[in-house]
């Protein structure tokens, strides 16, 4: 006996490897299960600081009441997701609460349901949905002109999730051999009634629209229309492809009728115009063989304003700011507000942006690290915003961003006359 | 007399590898690691030089020789995450974001030393031509050159058991024969259904030094799927295949 400990003992000096047990990897059956219900959800915390222009145009429209240099707001975001599934048919609902604390504004909270619907699905080929859910349709990353349904996404934070609308979708899909992979057409129905999507459109209305997904010749092609209703009629297409593995390219066009601009003429007085217009992206995204990825974008929109129309509505702001600050009344202000809440107020208001992002991922091998920078420049104005950011995934489900934003123009562009110089965010999201 | 019997020993155990053919041979290995369409629940784990480890839980579908995607069911951050591969086309599709978007061979989504390719990868013959067969340390040597130039990989080295006729060990090549990664196979499992393959890929690589990514396997069975699974508009309801 003690001689086999010797030489135990003998053969765990000179090989270790060998004596000792190779590492064993496990996999519990319950991590596979699947259960009919599944819970999770999302919380952030998103402090932003800013550094206020206070020669800005828009800067006197917010802050004419409440003149500061910086403000401090503090964002939280609560996210809860469940579904359940029983055969066929499933439903899924995902809320989410925004809280809002600035040194501006005091507090505020929003809770909305972000998504809501039931699913049948009856065959791989056939899928029909009904209730709160967004589409997500085109190509691009920071724009998406043949977005006709959905809410406009953020152009500087393109992943944020979007609120829904209530909707009745279905989905139809054929795989076929040859060059021709995929069919697949959506037909949606959108309501607009009082407390239904009534910030979609005109009141009262069925709207139509659908997409026919077509998968030719290894390039993703997709047309988009959407009826008269409470919007005007709208038709696209958005395509994308691979030209080599790392080198992709999309785009998209889309036609909308009759669209009407309200607009500022240069005397002030509150006009509208109502034309055709056509808006289009392209753009590309490569991939280097060190992971770094390059996205450049050009988008022209046809809804939106000129460099000219820009700067009437900014004199218009001064003008009203002046008479304020002489004799209290705000009446110019008032209607220049409400004016922002339209297209003045939209991010990109503007007719040509180009915006270039460069990501580069895990650069002098620090492990989940992503440092990235993104530009969007005005090609009408030539003002601009930089972006750098830095991201970081190392534990597992805690996604931490350092953010800063760089706005450059001058007076009567629209960076120039944005309410800030500087912005500094920090976003700590953990997923449960 | 016992020269002549060592010598004729030796040419019946040499010969063999001549008469192999190696495209069958390439044919059999990716038959006898997988059917042909089938489901499989895989844990990928990043393991660090520090031994810090990241897993991901996937579930994943395959059909035929071009079609497999890929759902991930864990962590929380990357669950509903999903891949697919339709030929030469590869789309990741991130629920919140919704709107599959193409990537690369290449590229990782999950990090650590697996790629897409890994993940997503399909039958080998379907992938590669046999360029040369021999034998190597009892195993047969198969010398595979990559039919095309959207392959990950331009060459590979596999090592193949006799007598199981599943690999052992590949070495993933450029085409100017610089290592990329080595894929071991280890831990064979019967996994049901006559399925009796490894249950264990370990890769290392001298790209990454110190790291090391392990792919267990825990349920294959063979599940004929329609092509329309397949597809970018399908993608957002693979959970439902389960």
């Amino acid at each position: 006996m003690k001689r086999n400990v010797n030489l135990f003992l003998i053969l765990l000096l000179i090989f270790p490897a060998a004596v000792l047990a190779e590492e064993s990897y496990t996999f519990d059956a319950g991590e596979i299960e699947k259960k009919p219900y599944h819970f999770g959800g999302y919380v952030e915390l998103r402090p932003v600081l800013y550094v206020l222009d206070r020669d800005a145009a828009l800067y006197k429209l917010q802050y004419y009441q409440d003149p500061r240099s910086t403000f401090i707001e503090w964002n939280g975001r609560f996210q809860l997701e469940g579904s359940y599934e029983k055969g066929i048919g499933s439903v899924f609902v995902k809320t989410n609460t925004d809280l809002h604390y600035s040194t501006f504004a005091n507090g505020n909270e929003r809770t909305a349901i972000f998504d809501g619907y039931g699913t049948l699905k009856p065959s791989p080929s056939w899928k029909f949905e009904v209730g709160k859910k967004t589409l997500k349709w085109g190509k691009g990353y920071a724009w998406t002109p043949v977005n006709f349904i959905d809410r406009p996404k953020d152009p500087y934070d393109p992943d944020l999730p979007i609120e829904g609308y209530i909707m009745a979708t279905m989905d139809y899909i054929r795989s076929f051999d040859g060059p021709l992979k995929t069919f697949s057409f959506t037909p949606v129905i959108l309501p607009v009634y009082d407390h239904i999507n009534d910030d979609f459109g005109v009141n009262n209305r069925i709207n139509a629209a659908g997409k026919v997904y077509l998968l030719l010749y290894d390039t993703d092609l997709d047309f988009i229309f959407a009826a008269d209703g409470s919007r005007t009629t709208r038709m696209g297409m958005d395509f994308s492809r691979n030209i080599t593995t790392s080198f992709e390219i999309h785009g998209e066009l889309a036609y909308i009728k009759d669209y009407q601009q309200p607009f500022l003429d240069n005397a002030g007085i509150l006009q509208s115009r109502t034309q055709n217009v056509v808006s289009g992206l392209m753009g590309i995204r490569h991939l280097t063989t060190f992971d770094l990825t390059t996205i450049l974008e050009y988008y022209h929109n046809g809804m939106g304003y000129s460099a000219d129309d820009m700067k009437n509505y900014y004199n218009y702001i001064r003008q009203g700011y002046n008479r304020y600050n002489s004799t209290g009344n705000a009446q110019m202000l008032n209607v220049a507000q409400n004016l922002a809440t339209g297209g003045y107020g939209r991010l990109s208001p503007m007719d040509d942006y180009l915006q270039l992002r460069l990501s580069q991922k895990e650069p002098f091998d620090i492990l989940y690290f992503t440092p990235a920078v993104t530009v969007m420049f005005n090609l009408d104005d030539q003002s601009y915003n930089i972006t750098p950011e830095l991201l970081y995934t190392g534990i597992t489900n805690l996604e931490l961003r350092l953010r800063a934003g760089f706005i450059r123009g001058s007076r009567d562009t629209e960076f120039g006359e944005k309410t800030y110089d500087y912005r500094f965010e920090f976003r700590a999201g953990y997923y449960f | 007399m016992l020269k002549t019997m060592i010598f004729l020993m030796t040419f019946l155990m040499a010969f063999p590898a001549y008469a192999v053919d190696g495209k069958k041979l390439l044919e059999q290995v990716d038959r006898n690691l997988n059917p042909e369409s089938y489901e499989a629940y895989r844990k990928l784990i990043n393991i660090e030089p520090d031994g810090k480890k990241k897993e991901f839980t996937m579930y994943s579908v395959k059909k035929g020789q071009d079609k497999i995607a890929v759902l991930f069911l864990a962590p929380a951050s990357d669950k509903g995450r999903s891949t697919l591969r339709l030929g030469e086309n590869m789309w990741l599709n991130i629920p919140n974001i919704g709107k599959p978007i193409r990537i690369t061979s290449l590229q990782s989504v999950v990090g650590g030393v697996f790629n897409n390719a890994d993940i997503m990868n399909l039958d080998y013959s379907a992938e590669y031509d046999v360029e040369g067969v021999s034998e190597a340390a009892g195993n047969y040597l198969l010398l595979l050159k990559a039919k095309t130039k959207t392959v990950a990989y331009d060459r590979l080295k596999m090592w193949v058991d006799k007598g199981k006729k599943l690999p052992v060990k590949v070495e993933c090549l450029t085409e100017a024969s610089m290592l990329i990664k080595t894929l071991y196979f280890k831990d064979h499992k019967d996994f049901g259904g006559g399925i009796v393959r490894p249950a264990v890929i370990e890769t290392d690589s001298p790209l990454y030094k110190g790291y090391k990514s392990v792919m267990i396997f825990a349920k294959i069975k063979k599940r004929v799927f329609k092509d329309e699974v397949f597809t970018l508009t399908y993608m957002p309801n693979l959970e439902s295949l389960r």
